[in-house]
């Protein structure tokens, strides 16, 4: 919106946006369409589209006058048509909206996105999508993925859930890419006995550029939909070239990159599989559970979100980590192998947090320990942080997850049992292919 | 009235201006600078249709036309980053290159926007990593005062390089991306431009003004024009890339010709057609009558002919010198990735075709005398058929088309593409956009470079000679000359003359002055400013500079035995050469000052 001063002014020219106006400002005369107030531009600039197609901020105060040209039409933005099939012969595969850069749309005029979604507009990306399945298309939310909660992830498993009964080929998930593999991880923990392929998608680079990551993203996500896997997977570009995808286990995955198309890598295990998006083909790249129409999926969705996740770091307070009392489960992101302030030689500036830790324990609040060097997996045998860890009872020794991942198991686990021990059998447990016993030799940037 | 002034009051013409600052990248912190060595890694992308407003046709078209296309983009290390790969977010706009076009359109007199808004122009040739050249207007309702009066310039814009392109590799487009995101102004005057001449005026005016700031980038590519040409009864065409400010007259010139001949050529036809021109297209594979033809051309491929009715002897019609229709005709055939094709107007004994080849071919086609035919001889069927298509689809025009062409060396042009239509623009939303604050415009007022006017009496001032000071201010050596001047306090005539004259003599007696550098010119003259030798030496000294090196200046003064003689030496000389002045100066011209030998 305009500063009300300005929003009077065009009130009395009778003037509105859409229109095609003249103003005569302090800078000079312009002609142009009139659009709404730029997103981070000034409350009394107006901006016009000049008939090069070029917008310009015109300063408007005191002594500017605008007058109407021509009658505009009103912008407003064209609604899609949603839950369209594209028909065809080919097998079917079901596309989930789930919000996120890849589902987003921009109008040209004021350059403004919006969510998108309808076979019409994942066509007009990627028309080759209708010559390798038959698309069913459904829009569950338009949602950035910073604002998914675990009340999301729920609705997305029973979705999926409905889908995969419809016995579809596979599913894919259009997801904004920033927590994909918070719910990639949960997915993985509430689908169980899953027939067919869940693989979630995003884009990296949006989708009103030509140049977007969108179109091989979804087209490899809607092949790895139809091959021969069944489980939770990420597919996402192997590196900086449009050429293949990689689909990440669920929940071995994360986004180690702000912006680069290949900002997913799988963590402590290869990637299950590399497609090639102009020969169209799928490559296994280790033993992946493989699909199974006779299964019968399970939506196991219970979920206790009253979590902390606590990254430590030097100086931490002791003080701090006490008030985490107030939740149900914590899990600490440790150094190294897993290492949090002890302060063993008793330094005169360092503190403990052990203490603190051990009271949460204590008042029956499970301590899970995660490696925040992302790759690895923690050994609390090794140095005296990690075997006082292991004796006030934190749980994940030998454990080689993510913290993200451990984040959302720990919820999930809390929401099937209460007792620590209980927590703990669970935890340790190899649910979705979380934790592995073995720590593979990974060529370092394999595919690339 | 001559018929060639008459036809230039009825010409159409405007000038495209496009200019690298001398600044960092617009978006991002890599220096603007375009490498010699060998790249880094090459990343290889598609570009996919962009979900638009505009419907499914168009989406399908871009689909098309962008089906399949592979681009590799060569990285460069030190001059390029993630911004330039599309793999990161632009950085806020660089504000000194925004200073440096606040400045140009403070000369040009536009009036300036109050906030800049930074658009994506939609670019699907690869040039651009993200499929869209970065631009904005900063100034718009500018002038420029010229001999003929004045010249509207509508918009002063900021804009990014795109990627310089190297070539195609296994059917992919391959760009360099040191060249992507070197910030450029853009300047576009109205079509009020009179005549060739006056384009040229205008064109070397631009010039001047924009290295008058010193703010530009200099050299090779640094600095294009394009220029859009239409007469009455032609239409609007953009020659692009026309490198040389001396060619821009004939480019103007050559282009309204061709555009004032293919009329005439359209009313011939329209006349032979008795109203609209209008065939069907009539290819024949005509291999079978070449077996064992003299032609190396034709021999042993497969040939097709097109029947071109009605159109012979308009094929051979020359448009301009070394340009005919035929020529038209065979560019757009070069769309299909042919060399061109041969047609009945040409001497076909010149290929070695015989006559009763030819005669053969029309039988084929059953043209009559009024009829010409187009030849192609490929390996391809497909490829051969496609490019008569094209000839086809251009014989078969009745209006002057509207295209994009280039510029060749003989300032005619080629056809390039049809001239593209209302560039799509639509905000760029991780740039925000920039307010042009009282006390930014305030600013870049104090650091107003001076008009051309203002500072030729400047350098007429300092030189003293008039015509050294127009070609200081017209060529490319202003900044090099004031560098030289302010750093070193030798005499600026002899400075000047020496890049104005010296270097341009003893480039045309073959010595190869582009190899001393910038650096290399401000060392000869502090040493000539501390009197190591005369001007007469300057020469001497030069060549042997463009020979040596890495002989430093000094060395080769002493190794030349050009060492200046003074005081008590050249006393001395003066009593020995018992003061004849004449004497003394042939024998010591090259090291002696003459204004010193007081007799």
């Amino acid at each position: 919106m305009y500063s009300k001063e300005v929003m009077r002014a065009l009130e009395n020219a009778d003037v509105r946006e859409g229109d095609k106006v003249c103003v005569r400002a302090s800078g000079g005369e312009y002609e142009g369409l009139l659009l709404p107030r730029a997103e981070l531009g000034g409350e009394n600039c107006l901006v016009l589209k000049l008939d090069s197609g070029y917008n310009v901020g015109v300063e408007f105060s005191a002594g500017s006058e605008v007058e109407l040209v021509e009658r505009g039409k009103p912008l407003v933005f064209q609604s899609s048509d949603f839950n369209v099939s594209v028909v065809g012969g080919k097998p079917r595969v079901s596309i989930l909206g789930c919000g996120g850069t890849i589902a987003s749309r921009i109008e040209y005029k004021t350059g403004a996105v919006f969510p998108a979604f309808s076979p019409g507009d994942l066509l007009s990306f990627a028309p080759e999508l209708k010559d390798i399945a038959s698309i069913d298309c459904r829009k569950l939310f338009s949602l950035l993925s910073e604002d998914m909660t675990p009340k999301h992830w729920q609705v997305i498993a029973r979705e999926v859930a409905v889908e995969v009964k419809k016995g579809v080929e596979g599913i894919v998930l259009m997801h904004g890419t920033d927590t994909m593999s918070y719910t990639s991880a949960a997915l993985s923990f509430m689908l169980q006995n899953l027939p067919v392929p869940v693989v979630l998608v995003g884009s990296q680079r949006s989708s009103d550029r030509g140049s977007s990551d969108n179109a091989v993203n979804l087209v490899c996500a809607v092949l790895a939909a139809q091959s021969n896997f069944a489980g939770v997977g990420v597919c996402m570009h192997v590196n900086m070239n449009d050429d293949y995808c990689f689909l990440h286990e669920g929940t071995r995955v994360r986004k180690l990159h702000t912006s680069r198309r290949d900002a997913f890598k799988s963590v402590n295990v290869s990637p299950l599989a590399k497609i090639d998006y102009s020969g169209r083909k799928v490559e296994f790249l280790r033993d992946a559970v493989k699909r199974d129409e006779r299964r019968r999926v399970e939506v196991d969705d219970k979920m206790n979100e009253n979590v902390f996740l606590l990254y430590t770091y030097p100086g931490v307070k002791p003080e701090f980590v006490e008030k985490l009392d107030c939740f149900d489960g914590v899990v600490v992101a440790g150094t190294g192998l897993g290492h949090v302030p002890t302060n063993p030689f008793d330094d005169e500036f360092a503190q403990s947090i052990v203490p603190s830790l051990k009271g949460l324990v204590e008042k029956g609040i499970p301590v899970v320990i995660a490696p925040q060097t992302i790759y690895g997996r923690i050994d609390l045998n090794v140095y005296t942080a990690g075997r006082m860890l292991k004796e006030i009872g934190v749980i994940g020794d030998g454990c080689d997850w993510l913290p993200e991942t451990a984040l959302v198991k720990l919820m999930w686990a809390l929401g099937h049992v209460k007792k620590v021990e209980k927590v703990r059998e669970l935890m340790v447990k190899n649910v979705a292919g979380e934790v592995s016993e073995r720590s593979p030799v990974i060529e370092e940037e394999r595919g690339e | 009235m001559s018929e060639s002034v008459e036809s230039e009051l009825k010409l159409k013409c405007g000038i495209e201006v496009h200019q690298r600052l001398d600044s960092h990248k617009l978006f991002c912190n890599c220096p603007s600078e375009t490498k010699l060595g060998k790249h880094g890694i090459e990343i290889v992308r598609m570009l996919h249709p962009v979900a638009s407003e505009l419907g499914e046709t168009d989406a399908a078209a871009q689909f098309e036309a962008l089906k399949g296309k592979k681009f590799v983009y060569q990285v460069f290390d030190d001059a390029s980053c993630l911004v330039e790969a599309d793999c990161e977010p632009p950085q806020p706009l660089n504000a000194d290159a925004l200073e440096i076009v606040l400045m140009i359109c403070k000369l040009l007199e536009c009036d300036v926007v109050s906030e800049v808004q930074v658009m994506r122009k939609m670019v699907i040739d690869g040039s651009n990593t993200a499929g869209f050249q970065r631009t904005a207007v900063v100034g718009v309702n500018g002038k420029m005062q010229t001999s003929l009066g004045v010249v509207g310039i509508p918009t002063v814009c900021i804009e990014e390089e795109s990627a310089g392109i190297v070539g195609e590799q296994d059917g992919r487009i391959v760009y360099r991306l040191d060249r992507l995101g070197i910030p450029l102004v853009e300047i576009a005057t109205s079509p009020d431009i009179k005549n060739p001449e006056h384009a040229r005026e205008v064109a070397e005016k631009l010039g001047a003004l924009l290295r008058a700031t010193g703010k530009v980038q200099r050299g090779i590519g640094t600095i294009r024009q394009d220029l859009n040409v239409s007469v009455e009864g032609g239409a609007r065409v953009e020659v692009k890339g026309v490198q040389d400010l001396k060619g821009v007259s004939d480019v103007v010139r050559k282009e309204a010709e061709r555009q004032r001949k293919l009329v005439e050529v359209l009313v011939e036809l329209k006349k032979r057609f008795g109203g609209k021109i209008n065939f069907e297209a009539r290819v024949v594979d005509v291999s079978g009558l070449f077996e064992g033809t003299a032609s190396k051309l034709l021999a042993g491929k497969r040939v097709f002919a097109l029947a071109l009715p009605r159109f012979a002897g308009l094929l051979g019609r020359e448009l301009h010198e070394g340009r005919r229709f035929g020529t038209e005709l065979s560019d757009y055939a070069k769309g299909a990735g042919v060399k061109g094709v041969i047609h009945s107007d040409e001497k076909l004994e010149a290929y070695k075709i015989s006559e009763s080849e030819v005669g053969k071919v029309r039988e084929a086609l059953s043209l009559k005398d009024e009829d010409a035919f187009a030849l192609v001889s490929v390996e391809d069927e497909a490829v051969a058929r496609k490019a008569l298509a094209l000839v086809f689809l251009r014989a078969k025009m009745n209006v002057v088309p509207e295209e994009t062409r280039k510029a060749l060396v003989d300032f005619g042009s080629a056809y390039m593409r049809p001239l593209p239509g209302k560039a799509r623009l639509y905000p760029e939303t991780d740039v925000h956009p920039i307010r042009i604050t009282k006390e930014m415009l305030e600013n870049v007022g104090r650091k107003m470079p001076k008009t051309p006017e203002e500072k030729k009496l400047e350098l007429v001032a300092l030189v003293k000679n008039e015509e050294l000071a127009s070609k200081l201010l017209r060529g490319r050596n202003l900044q090099l000359f004031e560098r030289i001047v302010a750093g070193t306090k030798a005499d600026a005539l002899a400075v000047a003359a020496t890049l104005e004259e010296t270097l341009v003599n003893l480039k045309r007696e073959k010595v190869e002055v582009e190899k001393i550098s910038e650096e290399r010119m401000v060392e000869l003259f502090v040493e000539f400013a501390k009197g190591l030798f005369v001007k007469a030496a300057i020469p001497e000294v030069l060549k042997e500079m463009a020979g040596e090196e890495g002989k430093s200046v000094e060395k080769i003064v002493e190794d030349k035995n050009l060492k200046r003689i003074s005081g008590d030496e050249l006393k001395k000389i003066i009593e020995e050469e018992v003061k004849d002045f004449k004497r003394i100066m042939v024998k010591y011209r090259l090291r002696v000052d003459a204004s010193e030998v007081k007799i």
